[in-house]
């Protein structure tokens, strides 16, 4: 089944962080089925850092505000200077989100998958 | 002898005596006034030889200190011996004029070798007496190559002129002491200034009321003043410091005492210096000060560490006195000596209150036992942390407060190689809303799991209602006992982790045994904190699960082994937990299960806790390691 909505995923290089296994693994099988390209996943913020390092082509990202009780501010301040537009997943109210941060797409948890990977496919919509 | 020529020589004798004294007051210089004597006199007495011998100060010999008339060698060299028998010796014993009218028929004296061979016949002694209460300093003694007679107004001429000689030697002689006293106070006055140098960098002299500088030597910290100067003060003495240095010179002055003050000065570069500055008065026979003399040392880099000190010092009191905490110093065993302005105002205690084992008035009765306690503990810990209740002067309640202070120590010594304790610097805080906090927080946490743990009992409730009886819906609903049964846990738990093995016997008990003979369980006391015990948790209860459904424990024949132990130090450290089935048949061969359990132990716990796994099913049963690394456990010492 082809969902027209994540057209826009279609060959883009989309990082995911998530620190649950299972959910990282449905994210990732989202993702793949609408065509993108994975990097990651990854659990901690270190290795998100990492992975920033080593990849040039990032179209796009999703990731847990909460990464093994580290936040993920880090990761989101390269991406933003980069460009990248990404989405938040979080459990937190938005009184928990430092105000610089507030303006970025987030879905709060629990999340169904679906709506993840539109959201993040709208975002890269936009910017094409 | 005629009148005329008698008058002629007393006239000539006049003018030698007054040609003499003339040169005798007017010269510096022994040798040459000695030398003039000998020749005026041998004119005078028309003889043209003469002679001055000195008397050395073994009081016998004389040598021939100058002459005129001589064979050259004599002068300066000989010496005749004033004894008995020698008419020198009978002039210096007699201090009469002592004369030998010719030699020849002298039975009195004997005469040394060198006057006969000069050929001398007739000679005349007189001496040249000494200053008053010294010895005479020898001898005049006029010679004649014929027999001669001497007058008696030529010994009376004589005498007058040897009184010249001598009053010309005392005066130079005077001289030469003086001038030898100079020399010594020369030197030691260099040595003084010496000693002045080496402690001092400034040497000065002042008149007697200070208004005029006679002399300063500045040795580059200040400018040398070398003629006497009436500015010095507005030259040397910073503005603002002048009329503190006037105010002292006056009353060093008025008590004829020492003047001593530490003052800035206008240094030699331009710059502001410091100086010390010390003078003592001199004074005449009459006690009156003749002048001051004066020493002043640079002070200016120690002025300079002095001042970063206080002002290091100012800093950290303002600190002690700013920050929002009560600050004391103490003793041992609490005695304070001083509390902070934070205290006092606090406690509503005075300064002298608070001294010594005062500030415990300030404290809750109830807690007075604990707080002497934690003070005799410290002593030996170099440490003090005590939690005690201290009434606020303003509402006169009674608020928690967390003390916490460390020994300021000295430099470590022999007997003392942490150093002696100096004192203690402590804080005292108000941590009551603290604890109003933490109370809170454990209200809402325990809310927050009991809301979880509801929410889960809620979501089972909802699957059994929405899927009809299978496997899968009793697989998932004790999937979802196993979250909640890990809830439960953290939720009893105050460190927010739960033991390891009540986690394994946990899991084996729902699967339906936990208490099997055939079941061992080992391994040393090991947490797993919030983060890592749901994953471990839902691992062991997939091996469990499969072990009462098909393995060791589905078979009387099969054994099972659940142990584990800690390997490694610090960052390599790692909790090893191994899950052991044996005598196990398995029926079918071996399965190829790829399941949830697989997946969550091969994929998921290296995924979300870095573990490194193993799963295999062998032919004797389940074989399964998983090696936890470094902070995901805490072993016993709570050390994660």
């Amino acid at each position: 089944m082809t969902d027209s909505s994540l057209a826009s995923l279609q060959d883009r290089r989309v990082l995911v962080a998530e620190d649950e296994y299972m959910i990282a693994e449905e994210i990732v099988e989202a993702l793949v089925d609408a065509g993108a390209v994975v990097l990651g996943p990854v659990s901690t913020v270190g290795e998100a850092l990492d992975l920033l390092v080593a990849e040039n082509e990032i179209h796009g990202a999703l990731l847990d505000v909460n990464l093994v009780g580290r936040t993920i501010w880090p990761v989101v301040d390269v991406l933003l200077a980069r460009g990248v537009p990404m989405v938040l997943a979080t459990g937190y109210e938005a009184s928990a989100i430092p105000p610089v941060y507030i303006h970025l797409p987030r879905c709060e948890k629990p999340v169904g998958i679906r709506d993840l990977t539109r959201a993040i496919a709208r975002q890269i919509a936009k910017l094409k | 002898m005629p009148a005329s020529i008698r008058e002629e020589e007393w006239f000539r004798q006049r003018d030698v005596l007054a040609r003499f004294g003339e040169l005798a007051l007017k010269s510096d210089d022994l040798d040459e006034i000695l030398h003039e004597a000998c020749h005026l006199v041998g004119q005078a007495l028309g003889t043209d030889i003469a002679k001055v011998m000195e008397l050395q100060p073994d009081g016998t010999t004389l040598l021939i200190k100058a002459g005129v008339g001589w064979p050259s060698g004599i002068v300066g060299n000989v010496t005749v011996q004033a004894n008995q028998t020698s008419s020198e010796g009978h002039a210096l014993r007699t201090g009469t004029a002592v004369i030998s009218e010719d030699i020849e028929t002298e039975d009195r004296f004997e005469y040394a070798a060198f006057i006969r061979d000069a050929g001398i016949r007739a000679l005349v002694n007189v001496i040249i007496i000494g200053a008053k209460d010294q010895p005479s300093y020898g001898i005049l003694q006029v010679d004649s190559c014929k027999p001669r007679r001497f007058t008696e107004d030529d010994t009376k001429f004589l005498r007058s002129y040897a009184n010249l000689i001598a009053a010309a030697v005392s005066r130079l002689r005077k001289i030469a002491e003086m001038r030898e006293g100079e020399a010594r106070l020369r030197v030691s006055e260099e040595r003084y200034r010496a000693l002045v140098t080496a402690t001092s960098n400034v040497v000065y002299r002042m008149n007697p009321d200070w208004t005029e500088m006679q002399q300063l030597d500045g040795r580059g910290f200040l400018s040398d003043t070398a003629k006497p100067s009436k500015a010095w003060m507005l030259g040397y003495i910073h503005p603002d410091d002048q009329a503190q240095v006037m105010t002292s010179i006056q009353e060093a002055v008025w008590a004829k005492g020492i003047f001593a003050l530490e003052h800035r000065v206008c240094r030699a570069d331009g710059t502001v210096g410091w100086t010390h500055s010390r003078a003592v008065p001199l004074f005449d026979q009459q006690g009156e000060i003749t002048e001051w003399f004066g020493a002043a040392s640079d002070i200016t880099e120690l002025k300079r560490v002095e001042g970063a000190l206080i002002e290091g010092e100012g800093r950290l009191r303002t600190l002690m006195e700013g920050i929002p905490l009560l600050v004391w110093r103490s003793g041992n065993e609490g005695k304070w000596t001083w509390a902070s302005p934070q205290w006092l105002d606090y406690t509503g205690q005075r300064q002298e209150e608070s001294r010594d084992w005062g500030w415990l008035q300030a404290v809750h009765p109830d807690d007075h036992e604990m707080a002497r306690q934690a003070w005799h503990e410290a002593g030996k810990d170099g440490l003090l942390d005590v939690e005690f209740r201290v009434r606020r002067a303003a509402d006169g309640t009674w608020r928690w407060h967390q003390t916490r202070s460390v020994p300021v120590r000295a430099v470590p010594g022999p007997g003392h190689p942490k150093g002696r304790i100096l004192e203690w610097l402590g804080t005292t805080t108000d941590i009551e809303d603290l604890k109003h906090l933490q109370g809170q927080q454990g209200v809402l946490l325990a809310e927050l799991q009991h809301r979880t743990r509801n929410l889960l009992a809620v979501v089972r409730n909802v699957a059994r209602r929405s899927i009809d009886p299978s496997p899968g819906r009793n697989q998932y609903d004790a999937r979802l006992a196993a979250m909640g049964r890990v809830q439960g846990f953290l939720a009893r738990s105050s460190a927010w982790s739960v033991p390891l093995q009540e986690l394994v016997n946990a899991e084996l008990l729902a699967a339906g045994d936990g208490t099997s003979d055939r079941v061992i369980i080992d391994g040393p006391s090991v947490n797993l904190p919030g983060d890592g015990v749901q994953p471990m948790a839902l691992a062991l209860h997939e091996l469990a699960t499969n072990a009462v459904k098909y393995g060791a424990i589905a078979q009387p024949s099969g054994h099972l082994s659940v142990t584990w132990r800690l390997e490694g130090l610090g960052s390599t450290a790692q909790l090893v937990l191994e899950w052991r089935e044996s005598g196990v048949a398995i029926p079918n061969g071996l399965p190829a299960r790829q399941g949830y359990g697989t997946e969550l132990i091969t994929r998921a716990l290296p995924y979300q806790l870095k573990a490194k796994t193993h799963l295999e099913f062998t032919l004797d049963g389940v074989r399964c390691t998983i090696a936890l690394p470094a902070g995901t456990f805490r072993n016993e010492d709570g050390r994660t």
